[in-house]
């Protein structure tokens, strides 16, 4: 099914998309592009190559409740939370939703598999949106990945001279497309090639890395690598394949609730055991963990690099220690660009 | 830029390599170019080979002296190139005793203010191909041609109002000073947000700590921000939960900026390292304006010797708070 919709009637879609559950955009928060809820008078933002936080933010949000309490005497009452309403999200970009798809294999391909993931997962119709020009930090072609189509994608998203395509590609994509109703045209006629995108080019050599990385955990490179880290945790949170939370109460007297929120390996406490023993002592330690998740162990299980070059570490890294420098550091690169 | 550029790190490489070589130090915190000639990111330097890869241009805005506080721990004697804001920032860690001043040999760089990649971005009308500088002017390259640009223009903000921007602290200066700036900027987001009514200014910090992940980035950046364990990690008592709530955000971002009250350097790290541009620095230039209007102007990190204002008492310090 392939629909049309001029970009100034866009606004009207966002409505009537909304009246049924949230529907995230990249929407224009101040200074920054972020995957938020759209509500009326909320500026999305389609020309923002990548937002600031990715997309994993619908999937796996920073904060999900999924348990009440409340006690009384010695009474404790247990309320489970209903999460999963269903979720738009409009506009995920064919990294993001590739690491998303990273998410699924930890989250939904092992057992037991991950309920609150599951709900959530299932009840999100994603609209992939194909990128036109790529940031100067997007590296997505190292891993294969072609920004102008995002496999996955319920339905795909493509701006043309004013124009946004819609093409269905499963029954979820479809019963979006119809929900829209009159506000989009038929676009049978409308050509859906996206033109080739070429991103930025660092000549990255990884095959066999995860096998060469098997034995490299004591390698001299990881006494180096890590001396820049601040250990402010930005690399994680803005990434779309970390996937990393913890679980904490908020409630004041007797009531509240269990959520879990994203943490970050870049932490100190993060690996903190009763007992006062930290396996992860320092910053190498969790340096080294990072990149060795993304380029060694998730391999490993999963047989692919987590990392989509979405270029977020590059951008936001306030000390530009970046996975690109990790990966050349540790001989992913390319002989001849040396 | 580029000779001029080649010919200023040839003259840094020289002051540091002698000392670095000689033995006089045994590590030098610079800088080296990233994978972009927009990024420059620290250097740990112990050799000849290492001293090559040096970078001294318009984007070493990391800020090296809060390296020290790790690096001190392994090496008897560190040498640190550093701008106005390093500078002062090395005094912050030398007031808090985290650092000794013998340990260190500063090397002075007066600093012309960091560029801005974002504001090149919107100054050329897409992603710049490389810049030109000369006289106070950049000459950005797009694709499509070339545009110009004043430098002041394409400043980072934490560069736009920067007061001081050669080193009050240093052993050997490298290059002629610049001389103390005259700002008039600095206060003027704070002077808003005072006329705004209290509702109104709540609403807008509401909106604006929303986006806050509480990553922290903009206390691991912070040279005041080197206490051993933070409040915000600290089990019992249980301080700083991790909820997404405003009461959270509140919670931190008030104590974090109360501990920096006459203690800020105002060098705008903490802005600059936030994923999500939270506005940080008119919080913190909240509180410089108050300490300068109830104590008198004072400039933390610009002298070691004077203390401040909150690290003091005076029988007759203001007692603003019971008056008010
Ligand atoms: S690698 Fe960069 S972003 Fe990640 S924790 Fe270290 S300093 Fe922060
Ligand atoms: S490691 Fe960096 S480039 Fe790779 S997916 Fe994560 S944020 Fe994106
Ligand atoms: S990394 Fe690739 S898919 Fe992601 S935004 Fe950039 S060009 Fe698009
Ligand atoms: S203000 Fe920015 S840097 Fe600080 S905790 Fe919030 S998101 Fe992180
Ligand atoms: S609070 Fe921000 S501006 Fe002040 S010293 Fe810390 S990093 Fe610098």
């Amino acid at each position: 099914m392939k629909k049309v919709i001029a970009r100034e009637k866009l606004p009207e879609l966002w409505k009537s998309l909304a009246a049924k559950g949230p529907l995230f955009l990249p929407i224009q928060e101040g200074p920054v592009v972020l995957f938020q809820p759209w509500s009326e008078g909320a500026e999305a933002n389609l020309d923002a190559v990548n937002t600031a936080v990715s997309a994993k933010d619908v999937f796996l949000p920073r904060e999900e409740t999924y348990l009440q309490y409340r006690c009384s005497g010695n009474q404790l009452e247990l309320i489970p939370v209903e999460n999963a309403e269903p979720v738009i999200a409009f506009g995920v970009h064919p990294c993001d939703l590739k690491a998303v798809e990273m998410l699924d294999k930890v989250y939904l391909d092992q057992e037991p598999s991950d309920e609150l993931y599951r709900q959530r997962r299932e009840k999100t119709t994603v609209v992939g949106l194909s990128c036109r020009e790529p940031d100067p930090f997007c590296f997505c072609n190292e891993f294969g990945i072609n920004p102008a189509d995002a496999p996955g994608a319920d339905v795909m998203a493509h701006l043309k001279n004013g124009l946004v395509l819609l093409e269905a590609r499963t029954d979820k994509g479809k019963a979006l497309l119809d929900q829209a109703g009159d506000l989009l045209q038929d676009g049978s006629d409308e050509k859906f090639e996206a033109a080739e995108v070429k991103t930025a080019d660092f000549g990255l050599n990884l095959e066999g890395l995860p096998e060469n990385l098997k034995e490299r955990f004591e390698d001299p490179v990881w006494d180096e690598l890590y001396k820049s880290c601040l250990g402010c945790g930005v690399c994680t949170y803005v990434c779309p394949t970390c996937y990393c939370f913890d679980v904490e109460d908020f409630g004041h007297e007797g009531e509240g609730q269990r959520f879990r929120c994203w943490d970050s390996c870049m932490y100190g406490h993060f690996t903190d055991m009763a007992g006062g023993h930290n396996p992860r002592a320092g910053r190498k330690e969790r340096v080294r963990q990072r990149f060795m998740h993304k380029l060694q162990y998730y391999p490993e299980t999963f047989n692919e690099i987590a990392c989509v070059g979405c270029g977020r570490c590059l951008r936001s890294c306030p000390v530009n220690l970046d996975i690109v420098q990790a990966i050349k550091a540790l001989g992913g690169e390319t002989v001849e660009q040396r | 830029m580029a000779e001029r550029n080649v010919e200023s790190v040839n003259k840094v490489r020289e002051a540091v390599s002698q000392d670095l070589l000689g033995g006089r130090i045994d590590l030098l915190l610079g800088w080296e170019k990233g994978h972009y000639w927009w990024q420059s990111r620290p250097l740990f330097a112990r050799s000849e080979a290492d001293l090559e890869k040096l970078a001294w241009d318009s984007f070493c805005a990391v800020n090296l002296s809060r390296y020290l506080l790790e690096e001190l721990k392994d090496h008897d004697k560190v040498g640190v190139l550093v701008k106005g804001c390093d500078a002062r920032a090395f005094n912050r860690l030398l007031q808090d005793n985290m650092v000794r001043r013998e340990q260190v040999i500063l090397y002075g760089l007066p600093c012309p203010g960091m560029l801005d990649y974002n504001r090149l971005v919107e100054k050329a009308g897409g992603a710049p191909l490389e810049i030109t500088e000369e006289n106070g002017r950049v000459i950005i390259k797009v694709g499509s041609g070339e545009q110009e640009a004043q430098r002041d223009d394409l400043l980072l903000d934490k560069c736009k109002d920067c007061r001081y921007p050669d080193p009050a602290v240093y052993d050997q200066l490298l290059f002629s000073p610049q001389g103390e700036k005259e700002v008039t900027e600095r206060f003027k987001t704070v002077e808003e947000l005072e006329e705004m009514s209290a509702e109104e200014r709540f609403g807008y910090w509401e909106k604006e700590l929303s986006r806050c992940l509480r990553c922290y980035a903009c206390r691991q950046a912070c040279p005041f921000c080197s206490c051993r364990e933070c409040f915000v990690e600290q089990e019992n008592p249980r301080w700083q939960g991790r909820a997404y709530q405003p009461s959270e955000n509140f919670m931190f971002h008030l104590v974090r900026a109360y501990h920096g009250t006459g203690r800020c350097i105002d060098c705008g790290e903490c802005e600059r390292s936030c994923p999500v541009d939270i506005p940080l620095q008119e919080l913190n230039r909240k509180l410089i304006k108050d300490i300068n209007e109830l104590y008198g102007d004072y400039e933390a990190g610009l002298d070691p010797e004077q203390e401040p204002p909150l690290l003091t008492y005076r029988p007759d310090d203001p007692a603003a708070f019971s008056e008010k």
